[in-house]
């Protein structure tokens, strides 16, 4: 998957636990270490907001774009295209 | 009454199955011990501790590849091989299919690939049923047959069972789709 969830890194600047999120955030445990590990495949907008106000940042802040080998491929297939 | 989980018709369908897997078992005993009395019938015959005759004058066994028995029976025996054990491999994967059904889990890529083995094996045995109804009809054009006796093929398709494998073609994938659906629900945060 080409987007990654930074909320190991927002944890780490906020001192914050996994386990204190969760509370907080009132999503399970499992599921947040799910989206830390980068597993989920979506995200709710109720759960990044959520987010977003327990951790007072932004939704850009949580995610971030790394092209994956697939994504290179398509980029190049658009550039041949074009 | 509800059509899957505990106590529902998918539960029904599995104790049918069962029985089912269990009854074809006891044929494929039986048809293994035809075969082996007939291989060693034509044994005996073959060394002389038996006389054909026994057997009845039409049915002469020491022809061999010119009678009229020796044909017919293994291509017959093989037929019903195929067919037996086609429906074990049909029958069993469906019995792992509705375990599933009956425990409420419908949607799981397993069952997918049950569907697409049952699809593949009844095209097998489709297939092999030609295949071999045409080997019995060249041995019959081959062999003398005796006064009276007639051999009649002709070739039919079985549209049913090809509507059958269409069917669960498109229900393989469809039970795929929604697996890949259920797994990207479940991890949905």
């Amino acid at each position: 998957m080409a987007i990654r969830v930074t909320l190991d890194r927002i944890l780490l600047e906020r001192r914050m636990s996994l386990t204190d999120l969760s509370e907080r955030v009132g999503v399970t445990l499992a599921n947040l270490s799910i989206l830390k590990t980068g597993k989920a495949k979506a995200i709710r907008f109720s759960t990044l907001n959520a987010l977003c106000r327990v951790l007072e940042c932004q939704p850009g802040e949580l995610l971030s774009y790394e092209p994956s080998a697939q994504d290179a491929e398509l980029e190049r297939a658009d550039t041949a295209v074009e | 009454m509800k059509a899957l989980g505990k106590g529902s018709v998918a539960s029904i369908v599995e104790i049918g199955l069962a029985i089912a897997w269990w009854l074809l078992w006891i044929a494929l005993g039986g048809l293994t011990l035809v075969a082996f009395g007939y291989g060693a019938l034509h044994a005996m015959i073959a060394a002389g501790w038996i006389d054909a005759e026994i057997l009845g004058g039409e049915l002469d066994l020491t022809k061999g590849a010119t009678g009229a028995a020796w044909p017919v029976v293994v291509p017959a025996l093989v037929i019903g091989a195929i067919v037996i054990m086609g429906g074990l491999i049909i029958v069993g994967r469906l019995r792992r299919l509705f375990h599933n059904f009956t425990s409420g889990e419908p949607f799981r890529r397993e069952n997918a690939t049950h569907l697409r083995v049952i699809w593949i094996t009844m095209l097998v045995v489709e297939v092999a049923r030609y295949v071999l109804l045409g080997a019995i009809a060249a041995l019959f054009a081959a062999v003398d047959l005796p006064d009276g006796a007639k051999a009649d093929f002709s070739f039919n398709i079985d549209i049913s069972t090809w509507m059958s494998i269409a069917i669960l073609i498109v229900l393989a994938e469809v039970f795929r789709e929604g697996a890949r659906m259920k797994e990207e629900q479940e991890l949905t945060i």
